[in-house]
């Protein structure tokens, strides 16, 4: 039997799910389970369109969910909104989950009615800075890659003609390419706030590439796993020793890169320099209001106090929106990223963010995203 | 699946952002972003994120009463067979629509027009490079960039790209009206000196836009700068396929939209068929172009969208929305960019209205390939000679006068609210009418006088600049009088 | 802008009606002497007082702002003033990492009879911000 704590190798039980999903199709498998045995009414899953795009669909049919794609380093979308008013499955890098979990504390989301597979994740890519970065570094052309992997701090990408190139990441960010700058200072890397902690580190052996190394974080994710077992969808092992002290180890290596990185990207500016800096920042902003769209944390919908409270005619040398919104997400900003991706006029915006965002997390000694029942500081003037 | 997610292009301007509109279970729709797209990297403007308020659904109508599609289509051949007839395309709609709609111009024997006047104006051999100047990843290679656009309001996407070329040690000069923040210098210059005194040379960038109420004057100088200098030009244009329908749909005798609403007045144009080109939402003044098109004996349109022209036509044929459609769009780059969609509601209906016509019917994989055989010729880019030019004056003015110039964009274009019902006058002009914090700015010029708020930008003198349709004003450039209220 | 010693700073007071209005109140009928700095707005409770009213003012070209309400444990609404000071310690945060100078932004409790307080409070407030000059983010044509 299964307990809540426990570390699994597994793998799904059909051969056509086990060879295409990333790493043994495990969590394709769990996913499908969930559906065909009626835990949720539908599951969110990556429609894959080419390597380089993928677009999250909702789905009800067991079938789509087995044709969904494997993981993919360079679709870097968040998938938290796709849950809201649902009873859903869904698989989720950290910030995914994150995400979710901090809609459920704003009342968007209902944990007891979402399944949350998450993948260990060191990282991920922008696409047309990942296409630009095979024809300069790695002499590929972008449509003859058929898959991607990272190991050991390199990424490694397959051709069609069944070659492969490594370089490693390190070098890849030194030239400007790689991960997004979000990813560099992530500190968590397997998502230990999910239900299922999935991946491929600690996958040793035969096994190797295979099959997914999960640890059942909680009642549901036990629920998930005893789920796809009795549906005869996955086949599960305790995980050995070793698996387990090579999975903490990659993660440790990975966390310790972020806390580096974080240190080294957030080092305060003199307090005279700040003020014309986050000026000078905010400047080119066109007032789209793509980044409070793509925030996965916002819940306010159209109408907010950083919306209501700003006007394109305004004469203000800071824009209102921003400084309502650094304030509103500065104890709940959760660093995914999306802000700044979505950015048309590159404002680094999530990095303005944390820059915030992280005295104030620290300072309160709250972290975002992690667990449910605690709630951002900034509630207390509502609930007391 | 559940619900539907349409890969497509943004149709506010044709830069040709690519993104995904997806449509729940209950119809209702919402965008996400495409960050492969290489257009965009999967941003967007302030008119891409508010795409789903833009989208709505167009009904099949004969004389205002709702209709089949099959019934609009056989009411329109009617009325077709026989009459004088005009066409317009300003390009709101795929490549494939667009052949199927000159098909029919060839069975009719008329052109279609693209509503832009200007390129009746200019020789046959600079269309091109209007069309199709260069990349706009060319801009991040630049040395030097003159920009006669102001990019934050009209053409927000390519704000990037500027910045990347500043990065890479380009500097910037703006000949635009406001001073804006991203160039190095903000010039306002006297036409006759661009070239002597903007320091281009041929690793310089043009960046300049041309739209239906394009002064040619304008324009033709805008070449004559590209060609004395040898920098390479970019003409940034309002609408999604605007350069598609330029090379694919062109034929003689272009008719601007100024010049097919005086034709309506004077009564030369008695039936006019539209393909997605609302003239009540491009004109200047909304009711007085919907009181000149309710003088056409017959009003034929086409629409993938349900907007205030399909009120007062006499036949609405609807197509399905532009993020359905299967077919493709040509951007500004000459880049052709596909939705994912299937929908050929649009085309066979086209093709359908031709038949009855006389002529052939039409499928999309074939006018696909018509598309590209189109494109592909006509891509290549002859050299033009100096263009005589005359330009209009924009000179200061003083006192409570003002000039007021439209800084034309998507919401403009398209009609669609916006929280931009001010005008921008500098702190000079402010002072001078003493307008407070709150006040209003009342506008008088011949067409009538109206009321905005105001905001004050760092910019020329005696100079109002707006980025809303302003209906007492109808001229590109117009003298105002001001004051407060 | 003209020498700092001519220089009058803005300084905008929020106050709610309880306790720091009626301190504003006294400190006038007390003729403490205070400068002609202050803008007072008066709202029910501290409490109402949200972050960006507080941006707003410097936005309008406050060169400080003053949060005041009743004594903790004094609110004329239970705890308004708790949830003051709990939105305060983010704004202060916020404010401080912005690189405002961290004299323009001051939470004070004043009670309706400590008219000399108020006073001497301005004052303070007054001296501190005529010393660093105005606000960086005044607008454009606002003295």
């Amino acid at each position: 039997m299964v307990e809540v704590g426990d570390k699994l190798v597994g793998y799904a039980t059909d051969d056509e799910v086990r060879k295409r999903g990333a790493s043994g199709g495990l969590v394709t498998a769990v996913l499908a389970a969930a559906l065909e045995k009626g835990m949720v009414e539908s599951v969110v899953v990556l429609k894959h369109i080419d390597e380089y795009e993928a677009v999250p669909i909702i789905t009800d049919d067991v079938e789509e969910v087995l044709a969904s794609t494997g993981s993919m380093h360079s679709v870097p979308v968040n998938l938290a909104k796709y849950a809201v008013d649902r009873k859903v499955a869904m698989p989720g890098k950290p910030c995914d989950i994150k995400a979710v979990i901090e809609q459920s504390k704003r009342n968007m989301i209902d944990l007891d009615n979402t399944y949350l597979v998450g993948l260990n994740c060191g990282g991920t890519m922008p696409p047309v800075l990942t296409k630009q970065m095979l024809i300069e570094m790695y002499d590929i052309d972008p449509e003859d890659v058929v898959g991607e992997d990272i190991e050991k701090g390199k990424l490694i990408y397959r051709t069609k003609d069944g070659n492969e190139k490594a370089i490693s990441i390190e070098e890849l960010e030194e030239a400007g390419f790689g991960r997004r700058k979000n990813c560099q200072y992530c500190q968590l890397k397997i998502p230990t706030n999910s239900d299922l902690a999935c991946g491929n580190w600690g996958v040793i052996g035969d096994l190797a590439g295979s099959a997914t190394f999960c640890e059942v974080m909680n009642e549901k994710g036990k629920k998930l796993i005893e789920n796809a077992v009795e549906a005869g969808r996955i086949e599960v092992a305790p995980a050995s020793d070793k698996a387990i002290a090579i999975r903490e180890k990659v993660n440790g290596v990975m966390v310790k890169m972020g806390e580096t990185t974080q240190e080294k990207v957030f080092t305060q500016m003199p307090d005279e320099e700040r003020l014309p800096y986050y000026r000078e920042a905010l400047a080119d902003c066109i007032d789209c209001g793509g980044c409070k769209l793509a925030c996965p944390v916002c819940s306010c919908g159209d109408d907010a106090k950083c919306t209501l409270f700003h006007s394109l005619g305004d004469n203000y040398k800071m824009s209102m929106f921003h400084l309502v919104r650094l304030l509103h997400l500065s104890d709940s900003c959760i660093g995914c990223g999306q802000c700044t991706d979505v950015c048309p006029v590159d404002i680094p915006i999530t990095r303005i963010q944390m820059s915030f965002s992280i005295p104030v997390q620290t300072k309160l000694n709250y972290k975002p995203g992690m667990n449910a029942d605690e709630k951002p500081p900034f509630f207390e003037v509502m609930i007391k | 699946m559940i619900g539907n997610v349409y890969q497509t292009v943004c149709p506010g301007c044709n830069i040709g952002c690519g993104l995904y509109i997806r449509e729940d279970e209950e119809g209702a729709l919402s965008i996400d972003f495409m960050k492969s797209s290489p257009a965009n990297e999967g941003k967007l403007c302030r008119f891409g994120i508010k795409l789903p308020e833009h989208y709505s659904k167009a009904v099949s109508m004969v004389d205002g009463a709702e209709a089949s599609i099959e019934d609009a289509v056989k009411a329109a051949s009617d009325k077709l067979k026989g009459a004088d007839v005009t066409m317009l395309n300003v390009g709101n709609t795929t490549s494939e629509e667009s052949l199927a709609f000159k098909a029919i111009a060839d069975t009719l024997g008329c052109v279609v027009n693209t509503g832009m006047g200007v390129y009746s104006e200019l020789p046959s051999e600079c269309h091109p490079t209007v069309g199709v100047g260069m990349s706009l990843s060319d801009i991040e290679s630049a040395k030097r960039i003159a920009l006669f656009i102001d990019p934050y309001i009209q053409y927000p996407l390519v704000i990037r790209r500027i910045l990347k070329a500043k990065e890479n040690g380009a500097s910037v000069v703006s000949v635009g009206w406001r001073n804006i923040h991203l160039a190095d210098e903000n010039k306002f210059i006297d036409p006759d000196k661009y070239e002597s005194e903007l320091g281009l040379d041929s690793e310089s960038v043009i960046i300049a836009d041309v739209h239906p109420n394009a002064d040619p004057g304008w324009v033709k100088r805008m070449l004559n700068l590209a060609l004395k200098t040898g920098a390479k030009i970019i003409f940034m244009k309002p609408f999604v396929n605007a350069t598609g329908v330029d090379l694919l749909c062109k034929g003689t005798g272009q008719k601007g939209l100024k010049e097919i609403m005086d034709g309506i007045n004077e009564g030369s144009i008695k039936t006019l068929v539209t393909l997605d080109s609302d003239l009540v939402e491009l004109m200047p003044n909304s009711d007085e172009a919907a009181e000149t098109l309710k003088k056409l004996d017959n009003l034929i349109v086409i629409a993938s969208r349900d907007s205030a022209v399909n009120e007062i036509a006499n036949v609405v044929i609807a197509a399905e929305p532009q993020y359905a459609k299967k077919g493709s769009f040509m951007n500004v780059e000459g880049q052709l960019l596909k939705n994912n969609g299937s929908g050929t509601a649009g085309i066979d209906a086209l093709s359908s209205l031709n038949q009855n016509l006389g002529g052939e019917a039409m499928e999309s994989a074939s006018l696909h390939n018509k598309v590209l055989e189109g494109i592909i010729e006509k891509i290549t880019k002859p050299k033009y000679k100096e263009l005589a030019c005359e330009v209009m004056d924009i000179g200061s003015m003083e006192g409570a006068k003002g000039n007021l110039v439209f800084l034309y964009n998507p919401f403009m274009w398209f009609d669609q609210k916006d929280d931009n019902d001010f005008v921008m006058v500098n702190l000079n002009m402010a002072k001078r009418l003493a307008l407070r914090k709150g006040a209003m700015i009342n506008l008088t010029s011949e067409g009538g006088s109206v009321s905005m708020r105001y905001k004050v930008e760092d910019m020329p003198d005696g100079l109002i600049l707006t980025a809303k349709k302003i209906p007492a004003v109808t001229e590109w450039v117009a003298t105002v009088s001001t004051e407060v209220v | 802008m003209a020498d700092n010693n001519d220089w009058e700073p803005k300084i905008v007071a929020f106050c709610c009606n309880w306790c720091s209005y009626g301190g504003a109140d006294t400190a006038g009928m007390g003729r403490f002497q205070q400068p002609a700095s202050t803008r007072v707005i008066r709202v029910m409770c501290s409490g109402r007082i949200d972050p960006l009213h507080v941006y707003n003012a410097f936005l309008e070209g406050a060169d400080a702002v003053l949060v005041t309400g009743c004594h903790l444990g004094d609110c004329h609404y239970v705890n308004g003033n708790e949830k003051t000071e709990l939105k305060y310690q983010f704004l202060e945060e916020m404010v401080k990492q912005l690189g405002l100078e961290p004299e323009r932004l001051y939470l004070n409790w004043i009670s309706a009879s400590e008219g000399e307080r108020f006073a001497n409070f301005i004052n303070d407030v007054t001296a501190k911000v005529k010393e660093i000059g105005p606000s960086p983010l005044k607008p454009e044509g606002v003295s």
